[in-house]
């Protein structure tokens, strides 16, 4: 208790402004550092020697909490702050404190995880702060109902404690197996290889997270049943893909899952022929607008471009980089994959897609009731266009309909909804009615 | 047991319905750079097949016939694609053949035809194994011949990766046949009782150049394809090669077949 507050204090306001009390950061002390070296924490005082008055003083030793934390080597930390003694202690001198309890060398887990409209049984083993600086190496298991027995081990570094501390730079290298099943075209993608990933912030203006990555993989193509069309069958076999892989992030909604204002943007580029037998180059464009109406009611805007080509004249368009349009993440109203191209009555990926959303968001009725409950609920109606290997709006597919809509673990949604395709193509593979969907990117 | 007889007998309906397509094409790896001497032979038994036969095909060369191929017992090269069709490997292809009512050796009687079966089963199986023998066994052939060209189409390190899963494959199907634990000379002693075989088999008629009399027969394609493969294939190891051409009968039915069937209709072109 700082003695200038006890006097009078009785007497006067019962709170006190401590914006108003001077005070003065005369150590940082960070204990609880076993395997941790102390350059990694260095920085986390930084903005505790600024404050010139108690609140700024608080306020950092919560941020410096939270930065702590981020580093990764904690499992939880407490803050202590204290008046300075000593010699050297100075007049409204205080000494912060934080006690950090370190992770466990080996950690496990299992659990569920969500992909784009698929589930899977997922179990984890890391190693954290292996080196001392907050790397870890996980190795990760997963089964799912479109993938099969996806394994990957994980060296990952995060740069948090340099001077580029504010963007946040990490870099991740990966060898991965991972089969990828397309049921409805009869084939799955085995692809075998390495992966290396460097990820950062930048602030110019507006804040935008890159990630740049290289990856190098064996991709096998197979056969899920005897008859198959010709055109499919001709993909299958070994090829050596390398391909540089860019994508960027702009995020500025409000939430993840049911934001009621802002704009998320996402372009992901690649391009493969550095070696190997595989060449094209392919973009995606995700966008996303929201905008607050009255009573709760949100509209929203979502659209999605993708075109993939190839670059060298004797390569041929690998089968599993095409896109599937249809689905509940795309075009709802269709099943996977069956706005599209159709081979044999086989359903073939496209060359290009485009697809757009308008959605009216509410809530639940009754929501002032549950309230808890009710939050993670909304109730959504759509209409949904969208168009393969083509941008003209001869032949689009359209559906509209209505659903219910369940966040999950704050990063994913469950959407239910009843379809009405209203324009389609015959080959198309449309479903009218309720159609499930699971992801974390809808259109 | 029932639906999957009855299933049977709608296929072969279908397929004796249907003619012969004008687009049948043959799938096959690239000739000059990438085929491997057993797939070589496997595709040229089929190629003197359906040139007896009279039956036009296509040819189409691609780096991963293998891997585009449904399957099969041995090599599952070469493999014919006929209207909505895919079949692989010698048999398979004979067999869809027959179903059309198109085949040679209609004209022979059950005996024959089972006799003939005997001798088809012996060659493929003897000529097949020893081929697959020389080719990834023997470690000269396999770094000289066999590694390079099954790798050629493939960009390092993926040629390795597949040249060894290609290697393990066979020798599991020689440890199958039960020919891994043979030394060269026990291969050649087959070889050369399987030529001897054949050789007097063919003596049996002297004055037809066929096994079986004038006409040939499927016997006729598969030891063509055979013989004539290791014969005209150079590699560091020619005993497979020296065994066969002590048999003068059986080179001279190469020589002959080649002619008839193969040189004949390149010679205008």
């Amino acid at each position: 208790m700082p003695k200038s507050g006890r006097d009078g204090g009785a007497s006067k306001d019962s709170k006190y402004d401590l914006s108003k009390i001077s005070a003065r950061v005369d150590r940082v002390n960070v204990s609880g550092l076993l395997r941790t070296h102390n350059d990694y924490v260095m920085r986390a005082a930084d903005g505790l020697f600024k404050a010139s008055n108690f609140q700024d003083l608080m306020l950092e030793a919560m941020s410096t909490k939270s930065y702590l934390h981020e580093l990764g080597i904690f499992k939880d930390v407490s803050v202590h702050i204290d008046v300075s003694r000593g010699a050297d202690a100075s007049p409204q001198g205080y000494e912060v404190t934080f006690k950090g309890n370190e992770m466990s060398r080996m950690m496990g887990s299992a659990g569920t995880e969500i992909g784009q409209n698929e589930g899977s049984l997922r179990t984890e083993l890391t190693i954290p702060n292996i080196l001392g600086r907050g790397e870890n190496i996980s190795l990760q298991g997963s089964y799912s109902s479109t993938r099969a027995n996806d394994l990957q081990l994980k060296f990952w570094k995060p740069f948090f404690h340099t001077r580029f501390k504010e963007n946040r730079p990490e870099m991740s290298f990966s060898i991965f197996r991972q089969t990828d099943r397309f049921d409805i075209s009869s084939f799955q993608t085995t692809n075998i290889g390495y992966l290396v990933d460097f990820s950062a912030h930048t602030m110019v203006g507006v804040d935008l997270t890159h990630s740049l990555q290289y990856e190098n993989a064996i991709r096998d193509v197979g056969l899920l049943n005897k008859s198959v069309p010709f055109a499919i069958r001709d993909h299958c076999g070994p090829k050596l893909a390398s391909l540089l892989r860019y994508s960027v992030v702009y995020d500025n909604r409000d939430g993840n899952v049911f934001p009621t204002r802002g704009i998320y943007l996402k372009s992901v580029n690649e391009y493969c022929g550095l070696g190997g037998n595989v060449a094209y180059t392919s973009s995606t464009a995700h966008g996303e607008l929201n905008v607050p109406l009255f009573a709760g009611l949100v509209a929203q805007f979502c659209a999605r471009v993708g075109v993939v080509k190839e670059t060298k004249n004797t390569t041929q368009l690998p089968i599993s980089s095409l896109f599937y349009c249809g689905g509940p993440l795309t075009l709802r109203g269709f099943k996977f994959g069956g706005a599209g191209p159709v081979v044999e009555s086989t359903p073939i990926g496209a060359q290009s897609f485009w697809c757009t959303g308008a959605h009216l968001w509410a809530p639940l009725p009754f929501a002032g009731v549950f309230k808890n409950l009710a939050s993670h609920f909304r109730m959504h109606f759509f209409y949904n266009i969208g168009n393969n290997n083509s941008f003209s709006t001869e032949n689009m597919r359209s559906a509209f309909g209505m659903g219910l809509a369940v966040k999950l673990a704050e990063r994913a949604r469950i959407e239910l909804n009843y379809c009405v395709p209203v324009r389609h193509q015959d080959t198309d593979r449309i479903l009218n009615g309720f159609q499930f969907g699971i992801g974390y990117e809808f259109v | 047991m029932t639906s999957q007889y009855l299933s049977q007998l709608i296929t072969a309906d279908k397929l004796s319905a249907e003619p012969w397509p004008e687009d049948a094409t043959l799938y096959q790896p690239y000739e000059a750079e990438q085929i491997l001497l057993p797939e070589n032979a496997s595709c040229l038994a089929v190629k003197a097949y359906l040139k007896m036969c009279n039956l036009p095909f296509l040819i189409r060369s691609c780096a991963n016939a293998e891997h585009m191929s449904p399957g099969g017992r041995m090599t599952k090269l070469p493999f014919i694609r006929a209207g909505a069709f895919i079949f692989a490997e010698f048999e398979p292809i004979v067999n869809f053949v027959e179903q059309k009512e198109l085949a040679i050796g209609s004209w022979q009687d059950e005996d024959e035809k089972a006799d003939m079966r005997t001798y088809v089963s012996l060659v493929e199986n003897i000529f097949t194994m020893a081929e697959l023998y020389i080719s990834f066994k023997n470690e000269r052939v396999y770094k000289e011949v066999t590694a390079p060209r099954n790798g050629v189409v493939f960009p390092w390190p993926l040629n390795h990766m597949q040249n060894y899963g290609k290697r393990r494959n066979a020798l599991r199907l020689l440890k199958v046949y039960q020919w891994d634990d043979l030394d060269i000379d026990s291969v050649i002693d087959k070889v050369a009782k399987c030529c001897e075989t054949l050789e007097y088999k063919l003596k049996e008629s002297p004055e037809t150049p066929f096994f079986y009399g004038d006409q040939p027969c499927e016997l006729d394609a598969i030891a063509f394809g055979h013989l004539f493969s290791i014969l005209t294939t150079t590699l560091p190891n020619m005993a497979l090669a020296q065994t066969v051409q002590k048999f003068q009968h059986l080179v001279e039915f190469c020589r002959f077949v080649d002619e008839k069937y193969f040189q004949t209709r390149c010679l205008p072109n």
